[in-house]
């Protein structure tokens, strides 16, 4: 009976019964025929023939037990014999079960993490009806945000949605709320401190900024989302004026320590005072990618932000939107209903905007993520991702190169069964329910691994991100699915590669596979491909891991010690923010500022103070430069990155000046003064001297913010060129620099250089004490110049995936070179004898020696060549993020593949020289 | 559960129920009949006895069962021996050989004959 039909028999009770019946029937109707013919009556011939079948139930029962026993007796057989060979080989079970346990545990995690992340839709019941609303221009640009106007009309004209919501993030002060202070300071994971990760730390009086989200007053019924405790906002509140504010549990627990009244009471955001009336389930997020403090009716904006008009401004666009469908419509016919109704706003709009141009309306399956990510970002997580998945590679190749080595030594146990009986099947059945329970037992292990790596993700993550920054909730366990998948392909690896040696011993000559002779030779040139095969795969792969890691890893620390053009260490920058609804005009700021400026010099340790962007910091602007006597056109169009400073930015930041001369000794020109950097001075006026030279700057059409200060068509004459510095733009485009003289009335909106003489950090409490007494209002966010350099996207990307590499290199390495150090040594041990016989045919040892070593190492030098091929085509394809080290950085390449070969050398070597050194006659008699 | 009498019978039953299976295939019943008349009645087997028999024999491999029509047009199982079981009729006939073979010996053994 086969398998399949055992397998069956079990769980086909029924269909059995009833055949077993009519078999008793057709027995008992043959009896009785006989009966009768014996000369019974009919009634006789009946009961003498029911009572020799006998109990029919019983007959039943019998049965079954029968199916009980030889089922699981042959099964149970094989676990128990699979088990005791498992525990035999300690070592090799050992390995296998760790390298394939690591391999799908690794896997499983970062797989899981990608979807649980990356993948996820919308915090929403039924989020699988739920879409983004994006649009592009007829200029090809992507947009997801819309303006509140425009959001009513397509809220108030579709027929295709349930619901149309609205949501913008944003950040506001918190201030008389009472409770616990949250602790504001740097909170950053042990671990990514290490790595070299930092964040800015925040200094404030007794006012704390937190993330919120406006939304539009439907928002919580379209996401099908009530609040755990009073209510959400509804069409009463859109008459209302009392402004109200639905508060999360997350932030209830954390700041008002789980108040449980606080409903009904008031917090005062950005200055004006809110009603709390309801509390949002604990790590709701619903349309954000994090969860918000608040949640707060788009109505109220206007409160928060005086003079910036959200809701009648339909050139504003400041949210999102997300619809949910009807039921029964389509994505594609939603989107139509879309394109058509945005066609009717077109007249609606300004003439300069993009939006009263053909444009075309796209509809995507919700997810929190607004557009598609960023190109770095996605590369990174391929890098990522294929690093893993090697990983697992490599684990399976070697538990294959252990099995396979393996399997030449029980050659002879196999031989031995067959001449006893066994069948070809069985054996293999066997075999089977070995590699299935080591599956089974690395699938255990692996789930540990998986449910562990996750948690120190989560833990580090959610604790280096700053407090200000909303909650960071990552409802994460191990995705059984994924699991599933790696889990059967790993099985399915394993199973194979136990099962070759099997049908390949299972073929062997009865008398050969006895005979040990035959059996080493068997061992020496059959299996060699195979064997050698492997071990190539193993040190290819790792080889490529390795090198890569190595790459990235000396890339990322280049980035912060190569010369970045000025000084980091010693430079504190303090930006400060005045917050919305405390009445701050520009005068008071810029008086505010001014007066921090002058205390701050007045420090003993503080050399000097200056303001302007640092080189590395965020706000970066760009404006069309022509030169004097051109006539803007297209051809000539160049872009400049602009920076305001003052006058002694350069004294601070120790930028050298190899031309001219600064600001500060303005001649008689009637232009404003400018410098530039040395690059910009080279493109703009090849080999001719810059200073005299005069340009004209108009950061109009590029991207700026309202309100802020920039060149509008205005001439400047260079005055001095500066060395160049390095800048953040990953194609390096913006050392192309321009500096301009900062007003001195517009010394707001720009953060504080402090150049000191000791340790920037040391000078902490006499700043925090300047700040408070100065004004208790501000927020200042401070840190390093060298802190910042840490948090530009050259930095971490690149330092992310060198860790990440780096770690999956040191991972495959471990395995790799336990999988050639047990494969090779144990098929030089095997040649023991050979060694024997030839030294005793007269050859001598370092012969013999040299022999092995060059046999043993020589799948090991095709692997490395493999690998190096291997590694420089990836290292290729990283060019865009490795900064400062070649392709081609013969350090890392040298270094790994050493590595390698010594391993293999010594795990060759060993053995051999243990072999040549055993008398000659031992070794023969060697088994 | 069952008398020793039953156990010496259970072990050539699988013997004897492979014989019969050997020359052409069968069912239950013809089983039954066939061992019956070939022994001239001295050996009955009983139905608790042969079908969980060939029940076990189906599961070891040794037999497999097919429904087909008997010449009385009704349904019946047939069994029939597989090539499994065709080596493990060799194996049981030699064992059953041997164990007679010995049997013999003993009982015919008599001392001081040479």
């Amino acid at each position: 009976m086969s398998w399949r039909q055992r397998i069956r028999a079990l769980f086909n009770q029924g269909k059995l019964s009833a055949d077993l019946d009519e078999e008793l029937e057709f027995h008992f109707a043959m009896r009785k025929q006989l009966n009768v013919q014996d000369g019974m009556s009919e009634k006789e011939a009946a009961s003498a023939a029911r009572r020799q079948i006998g109990n029919k139930t019983q007959l039943k029962e019998h049965m079954r037990e029968i199916d009980l026993f030889t089922f699981p007796d042959t099964v149970w057989q094989d676990v128990r014999f699979a088990f005791r060979m498992l525990a035999k080989h300690r070592r090799f079970t050992f390995t296998a079960i760790l390298a394939l346990g690591l391999g799908i545990g690794v896997n499983t995690a970062v797989f899981t993490l990608y979807r649980a992340f990356l993948l996820r839709p919308l915090d929403a019941n039924n989020a699988k009806e739920l879409v983004n609303v994006s649009c592009i221009t007829d200029q090809g640009r992507y947009d997801a945000n819309f303006s509140y106007p425009d959001f009513e009309s397509y809220r108030d004209r579709n027929h295709v949605f349930s619901g149309l919501i609205a949501a913008t993030a944003d950040e506001v002060t918190l201030s008389d709320a009472g409770g616990s202070a949250s602790s504001v300071g740097k909170v950053v994971g042990t671990v990514a401190t290490a790595v070299g990760f930092r964040m800015p730390s925040v200094m404030a009086g007794t006012a704390e900024f937190v993330s919120v989200s406006l939304v539009s007053d439907n928002y919580f019924s379209v996401l099908e989302t009530n609040p755990t405790q009073g209510r959400t906002f509804d069409s009463d509140d859109a008459h209302s004026t009392t402004p109200v504010v639905i508060i999360s549990e997350n932030y209830r627990r954390r700041r008002f320590a789980a108040d449980p009244a606080l409903i009904g009471k008031s917090v005062k955001l950005n200055g004006v005072a809110f009603t709390v009336i309801g509390i949002s389930p604990q790590d709701f997020m619903g349309t954000s990618l994090n969860v918000p403090s608040f949640w707060i009716p788009l109505r109220f904006q206007e409160l928060l932000h005086p003079g910036d008009d959200i809701l009648h401004d339909r050139e504003n666009a400041c949210c999102r939107l997300n619809g949910r469908l009807l039921p029964g419509v389509r994505v594609n016919e939603a989107q139509a209903e879309m394109n058509l109704l945005a066609e009717q706003l077109r007249s609606l709009h300004a003439a300069h905007s993009d939006l009263s141009k053909p444009l075309t309306i796209q509809l995507r399956p919700g997810s929190p993520f607004g557009r598609d990510l960023d190109i770095n970002l996605r590369f990174a997580i391929a890098l990522i991702m294929s690093a893993v998945g090697m990983i697992l590679v490599i684990a399976c190749a070697n538990l294959a190169s252990l099995q396979l080595a393996r399997s030449a030594a029980r050659q002879s146990e196999i031989g031995i069964r067959i001449s006893l009986g066994a069948s070809r099947s069985r054996l293999i059945r066997q075999l089977l329910t070995e590699s299935a329970l080591l599956g089974i037992a690395a699938g255990a292990v692996s789930m540990v691994i998986t449910y562990w790596v996750l948690r120190l993700f989560i833990v580090e993550i959610a604790a280096a991100l700053p407090a200000e920054w909303g909650a960071f909730a990552l409802r994460v366990s191990p995705d059984m699915q994924i699991f599933g998948y790696v889990f059967a392909i790993s099985l399915l690896a394993g199973v194979l590669f136990g099962l070759l040696p099997a049908l390949e011993s299972s073929k062997a000559n009865l008398i050969s596979a006895i005979k040990e002779e035959s059996t080493r030779f068997l061992a020496l040139t059959g299996k060699n491909r195979l064997r050698d095969g492997l071990i190539a795969v193993q040190v290819a792969i790792c080889l490529v891991l390795m090198i890569n890691g190595g790459l990235l890893l000396r890339s990322s620390i280049r980035t912060l010690r190569m010369d970045t053009g000025y000084e980091t260490k010693h430079v504190l920058s303090l930006e400060v923010n005045f917050p919305d609804g405390f009445g701050y005009t520009r005068e008071k700021e810029v008086s505010e500022v001014r007066a921090l400026e002058e205390s701050l010099r007045s420090l003993p340790s503080v050399e000097s103070v200056s303001i302007g962007r640092s080189p590395a910091g965020g706000g970066l602007r760009s404006a069309t430069v022509t030169l004097e006597g051109e006539h803007p056109s297209a051809e000539n169009s160049r872009i400049l990155y602009y920076n305001y400073v003052q006058a002694n930015y350069f004294g601070t930041l120790n930028i050298p000046l190899s031309l001219g001369h600064g600001f500060s000794m303005i001649g008689a020109g009637i232009d404003p003064a400018a410098i530039v950097s040395e690059s910009a001075a080279r493109d703009l006026w090849p080999g001719r001297n810059p200073v005299g030279q005069k340009l004209t700057l108009d950061g109009g059409d590029q991207f700026h913010s309202k309100d802020e200060l920039l060149p509008v068509r205005t001439s400047y004459q260079v005055v001095g060129v500066a060395k160049d510095t390095r800048g953040v733009l990953i194609d390096g485009t913006d050392i192309r620099k321009v500096y301009l003289p900062l007003p001195a009335a517009r010394l707001d909106d720009r953060p504080l250089l402090i150049r000191t003489k000791g340790d920037p950090w040391l000078l902490k409490d006499d700043i925090g004490r300047i700040l408070s007494s100065l004004d208790s209002n501000m927020i200042v966010n401070s840190f390093t110049l060298d802190d910042l350099l840490r948090t530009s996207p050259q930095f971490v990307i690149s330092r992310c995936t060198a860790l990440f590499a780096s770690a999956a290199g040191s991972l495959g390495l471990l395995l790799a070179s336990i999988g050639i150090y047990g494969t090779v040594s144990y098929a030089v041990v095997r040649r023991t004898r050979e060694v024997g016989i030839r030294v005793a045919l007269g050859a001598t040892k370092r012969n013999v020696l040299g022999l092995i070593l060059v046999e043993s190492t020589r799948p090991v030098v095709l692997g490395l060549l493999v690998g190096i091929i291997g590694a420089i085509g990836v290292a290729q394809l990283m060019r865009a993020i490795l900064f400062g080290v070649t392709t081609l950085d013969a350090v890392s390449y040298v270094g790994v593949s050493a590595l390698f070969f010594t391993i293999a050398m010594l795990a060759a070597y060993l053995p051999a020289r243990k072999a040549t050194r055993v008398d000659p006659m031992v070794a023969l008699r060697y088994e | 559960m069952t008398s020793p009498k039953n156990d010496i019978l259970q072990g050539t039953l699988a013997l004897l129920v492979l014989k019969t299976l050997q020359l052409v295939p069968m069912h239950g019943w013809g089983i039954t009949l066939h061992i019956q008349q070939i022994s001239d009645q001295v050996l009955r087997v009983e139905e608790g006895s042969l079908y969980p028999a060939l029940h076990r024999m189906e599961q070891e491999g040794w037999v497999t069962s097919q429904w087909e029509t008997t010449e009385s047009h009704r349904r019946a199982r047939y069994y029939r021996l597989t090539t499994t079981g065709r080596k493990q009729l060799k194996n049981e006939e030699e064992k059953w050989t041997k164990l007679t073979n010995a049997v013999a010996q003993v009982l015919n053994f008599a001392p001081g004959k040479a």
